[in-house]
């Protein structure tokens, strides 16, 4: 009885693999197969906003005063000068090109590095830290010798620095900075003040709410030094300019339109009087009016302010729904580039190069909008 | 004398601590609902019920099925990914209109369900590191489909999600019938007798004859259904199909759900009124902290707490 009981299950596991296997396979191909089929999207214009063919006034514009006057040159630095033409270039990206604004960033990069000729080996750490350590490792042993790094995090590039420093490879990163020396751990950080950008996102919201009023924030992800620098610079010109604007409300929307809509709509329930909502990211915001569209409000009845400059943004200052966008530029290619290059031939390279962001509001919208990323 | 003494206090409270697991979750609820009556402005307004409804819908469709998947002691964890495949699959087709659309979105949110149950239910792998291959093979599925975020323009489906009939939102009638349609088959159908038997005793039901594999297969298939449907949801709510963010960590929220309204996580047992009252716990405790403007990490421990207490309560099962 138990032989004869063990000899059937050795002959069921014996067949059951294969079947299984079998099953899964067919699930698998059906899932392939009714996600890839015979799709038929709303419309079938490919998304591809960053090829709008008109380049002419996107251009990342330096900000000499606020860029500082240090300076770091290939000998400063002990790096033979170069020619960037026959370097291999490796940029690390930080996270997943799903948002517009890596998307125009990574772009931005491979244009300009085909625009120049030159060879471009990218990685992407799809926002997993360690990843992107053991990335940009990847890189250099495929033999990257210029390094642009856009980091997910500033601190913990150790190991990094030390590999870059002993085989003399110059190091640049964008949007956020790596914490070191610079001239000897870097070469330099392109980037925006994002404390600006939270200045002058206090300044809109003064504009367009006269000074007087309760004002909401729909923070970015906890723990980020945007989501602070962008929050640190709001309050500190709110406090210092207007002392009729109170501010009643910060809750996390963690970056994302859903965040923002599903903040907005406890918050518009809770304080009904708000007048102005300060989102630090455009996709928070077009959460928020998403949020007060559903709840019976009108354009302008709450004025909202948000950072970044997407066009799908940009279109609802047109429809009066967002009263400002303060932009925060990703098309760093040409400027890092630039820099790079400059470097490797032996001039002098500031080691913190500001740019200059655009605004957006309800006067410039419409002509500006091609502008948007 | 003296024995009867003793033993009384001790006997009323295991009855109490039964009565609280069984119950517990319906108190909470109270207790949060009376708190915010009193301390929380405008909390007493249709529109406030209105929108934690509409806001705790997405979560308690995926904790149905997690609901049936727990009871048959097994888990769930790629409902998430399958709301960014359902997502993807809305943008995808909706060329086609709005119900062809929402029919490939459920289709293939039921066809990854049953992935796991063949895997789960015939390959014998365990069933959380079948989903975590899911969950994470899901996602990078969906944004390998629709890598960035595609607006909703079709006017039917922006309806779904704004939309009201009789004053209650589109959204949470549709929360209401699943709930309803779930509590029916765990009640009234072999199915759900089947599904609990499955999970008090997975060997007992083999031996009397039950087609166990069938009945795995079905509900991890019908979970993958109802995460979809709560991923159409979501994106005809927010106007807007976001496969990078929408579902991320709703798998804790739904077993979040699951545990505190009584179900056991090692199954042979389902409460379905449980997970509601469950899922609305959540979502009140949510919505009070981000009323009073307290920081999210205040969020994070009160649930943490609620987690806690549950788990607390559901520990003496074993001596019942």
């Amino acid at each position: 009885m138990i032989e004869h009981h063990t000899h059937h299950t050795g002959a069921g596991t014996l067949s059951r693999p294969r079947r299984v296997l079998l099953a899964t396979a067919a699930v698998g191909a059906a899932l392939t197969l009714a996600a890839t089929g015979c799709a038929r999207g709303e419309d079938d214009v490919a998304a591809g906003n960053a090829a709008a063919g008109d380049t002419e006034g996107q251009a990342q514009v330096l900000d000499e005063a606020a860029s500082g006057g240090q300076t770091c040159n290939a000998q400063d630095h002990g790096i033979e000068p170069f020619d960037l033409t026959d370097k291999k270039v490796g940029f690390s990206q930080s996270e997943a090109e799903s948002n517009p604004f890596r998307i125009t960033e990574t772009q931005s990069i491979k244009d300009e590095a085909a625009d120049r000729g030159v060879e471009l080996i990218t990685s992407n750490a799809q926002s997993d830290f360690s990843q992107q350590i053991s990335d940009v490792q990847d890189l250099m042993s495929q033999g990257a010798e210029v390094l642009i790094i856009a980091p997910l995090n500033s601190d913990g590039w150790k190991p990094v620095l030390d590999q870059a420093r002993a085989d003399a490879i110059p190091i640049l990163t964008i949007d956020r900075p790596i914490n070191g020396t610079a001239c000897e751990d870097y070469v330099t950080f392109i980037g925006s003040d994002f404390v600006e950008q939270g200045r002058r996102a206090a300044d809109q919201m003064i504009d367009v709410l006269g000074g007087e009023g309760e004002v909401a924030i729909l923070l970015g992800a906890p723990g980020n030094n945007v989501t602070t620098d962008r929050t640190s610079g709001f309050l500190e010109r709110i406090e210092a300019e207007a002392p009729g604007i109170e501010i009643v409300f910060q809750q996390s929307g963690d970056f994302t339109r859903e965040g923002g809509q599903s903040v907005t709509e406890q918050l518009i329930q809770s304080q009904p009087d708000i007048s102005g909502i300060y989102a630090q990211n455009d996709e928070m915001g077009i959460g928020a009016v998403t949020a007060l569209n559903g709840a019976g409000k009108a354009p302008g009845d709450v004025r909202i302010v948000t950072v970044d400059g997407t066009q799908a943004a940009v279109e609802y200052i047109v429809d009066g729904w967002i009263a400002a966008v303060v932009e925060s530029n990703p098309r760093f290619g040409p400027l890092a580039f630039e820099a790079a290059s400059a470097f490797g031939s032996g001039e002098d390279v500031g080691t913190q190069l500001i740019i200059t962001d655009r605004e957006y509001d309800a006067d410039n919208a419409e002509e500006e909008l091609p502008h948007a990323y | 004398m003296t024995v009867s003494l003793r033993g009384r206090p001790r006997v009323d409270r295991e009855r109490l601590l039964l009565w609280m697991r069984d119950y517990g979750v319906y108190v909470g609820v109270a207790l949060v609902v009376l708190f915010n009556v009193v301390f929380t402005p405008n909390f007493l307004s249709f529109e406030n019920f209105r929108t934690q409804a509409v806001q705790v819908a997405p979560v308690l469709i995926v904790a149905l099925g997690m609901a049936l998947v727990i009871a048959t002691g097994g888990i769930d964890l790629s409902v998430g990914s399958v709301m960014a495949l359902s997502a993807a699959m809305i943008s995808l087709y909706l060329g086609y209109g709005p119900l062809v659309a929402v029919l490939v979105a459920v289709g293939v949110g039921a066809l990854a369900g049953a992935a796991n149950g063949v895997l789960v239910a015939f390959a014998g792998v365990q069933a959380i590191i079948v989903t975590l291959a899911m969950m994470i093979g899901g996602r990078g599925l969906a944004l390998v489909l629709l890598p960035q975020l595609d607006g909703v323009r079709n006017p039917d489906l922006r309806e779904l999600g704004s939309g009201s009939f009789l004053a209650v939102p589109y959204v949470v009638w549709i929360a209401a019938l699943l709930v309803a349609a779930v509590a029916f088959l765990v009640r009234r159908s072999v199915f759900g007798r089947r599904l609990v038997a499955v999970g008090g005793n997975r060997r007992a039901a083999e031996l009397s004859g039950l087609p166990v594999r069938r009945v795995l297969l079905g509900v991890y298939a019908l979970s993958g259904a109802l995460a979809a449907v709560a991923g159409v949801l979501v994106t005809a709510r927010l106007q807007a199909a976001d496969p990078n963010s929408v579902g991320v960590l709703i798998e804790l929220s739904a077993i979040t759900a699951v545990v505190v309204g009584g179900t056991p996580l090692t199954g042979g047992r389902v409460r379905i009124a449980g997970t509601v009252a469950g899922a609305v716990l959540m979502q009140l405790l949510v919505a009070t902290l981000i009323k009073h403007d307290l920081p999210p990490s205040w969020t994070q421990m009160a649930q943490t707490a609620v987690i806690i207490g549950a788990v607390y309560l559901a520990r003496d099962r074993g001596r019942t």
